[in-house]
């Protein structure tokens, strides 16, 4: 049985709304994990690839879409770390690496450098369980509420508290981290 | 133009092309839904769409189909020079309803299907999806040396009203292919 397409996913004029959106806080999530401007770019662009790809898992009743398309982009993200770890290129897709002017990379490279204290609490982070890092991340550097970050993660938002309980315990000395968190 | 301008253009031209082929994947869906004939699409739209004065038309879409809008059955020789001409050999009958090209015309890639599992399967059916006015054609599955055998049949005598019945077949053959010889229709043939 097929699931019924979301209008995001088949209506040119609602996508282009949905993407307008949101295209620079998925920009800013990607700079805050990766920082090479054409890979973050790549990124965007197969974001939302799979945003078309998983449109049919968006619900308007369970969460925002922030936290849907953050969730997304998680998704995309871990499936690019697999790909550079098994030394495979980028899906080729989107015609392959995003062609990108001087102004572009310039643009790129200043929200990578904005981001440069998220990146250094993802270092921090590191040590951290996935499942507990992972609700951290979304909180307290993408600035999720803990229901938005459960759905992201699709857990429930009991499982989401204690996982952040327990970040929090581990990370007790990291200020900056914690800040967003409370 | 800049990089998230360019991204949104993309975008919006990969969903313009997944709907273009959930459009013909549907069509052809319930076209077989209906019908559940061996080897045979029978459907139940319309296959021509008017008395426009061009019999045919042919044009090659930016994903490599070729698309043909059929208007009336005739000229099937000149579709066929077209066809070559936008990149695949094809064998094109016009038969009357109640009548068919004798099977066993040449070497059916894969076999000639014989159940509704394995016409989806087939070559056939992966190089040439039919539509209501015409016929969708993938040229990829039809390899050098090969010919991609077409047979329409349209019962016009229904098509006020009622079940329009119309038929369609199309095989992927290998090598020389007979000229059709019209038999009698008969659904196990």
């Amino acid at each position: 049985m097929r699931r019924k397409q979301p209008k995001i996913a088949t209506d040119p004029v609602a996508f282009e709304a949905f993407y307008r959106r949101h295209v620079d806080a998925v920009t800013r999530f990607l700079a805050r994990r990766v920082d090479d401007p054409h890979t973050v770019a790549d990124l965007v662009a197969e974001v939302f690839i799979a945003v078309l790809d998983s449109a049919h898992t968006y619900r308007a009743d369970l969460g925002t879409e922030i936290a849907w398309l953050y969730g997304v982009a998680r998704n995309t993200i871990s499936a690019e770390r697999r790909r550079v770890y098994r030394q495979h290129q980028l899906s080729d897709r989107m015609n392959g690496r995003r062609q990108l002017a001087a102004d572009d990379v310039a643009r790129l490279e200043e929200r990578i450098d904005a981001e440069r204290d998220a990146r250094k609490a993802f270092a921090a982070m590191e040590e951290l369980p996935e499942g507990e890092r992972a609700m951290l991340e979304l909180v307290a550097i993408d600035q999720l509420t803990v229901t938005e970050a459960a759905h992201a993660l699709g857990i429930r938002q009991g499982a989401a508290k204690v996982r952040l309980h327990r970040a929090r315990q581990t990370l007790r000395n990291l200020s900056f981290v914690m800040d967003g968190a409370r | 133009m800049n990089f998230e301008e360019q991204l949104l253009m993309d975008l919006k031209t990969e969903i313009a092309a997944r709907a273009d082929r959930r459009r013909r994947l549907t069509r052809t869906r319930s076209v077989l839904g209906v019908a559940g004939m061996a080897a045979v699409a029978a459907i139940a739209v319309p296959l021509l769409t008017g008395t426009g004065t061009p019999a045919y038309a042919v044009s090659t879409n930016t994903d490599g189909t070729i698309s043909v809008e059929i208007n009336e059955f005739r000229d099937a020789d000149k579709l066929e020079g077209d066809l070559k001409e936008a990149g695949v050999q094809a064998d094109v009958s016009y038969v009357p309803i109640a009548k068919q090209c004798e099977p066993g015309r040449g070497e059916v890639v894969g076999g000639e299907p014989s159940t509704l599992e394995e016409f989806r399967d087939s070559m056939g059916y992966k190089a040439a999806r039919v539509r209501t006015g015409g016929v969708d054609i993938d040229p990829r599955y039809v390899g050098q040396g090969q010919t991609l055998v077409m047979e329409f049949a349209e019962n016009k005598e229904s098509a006020e009203g009622g079940v329009i019945t119309s038929r369609f077949k199309a095989l992927v053959m290998t090598g020389p292919v007979e000229p059709c010889t019209l038999v009698d229709w008969d659904v196990t043939r």
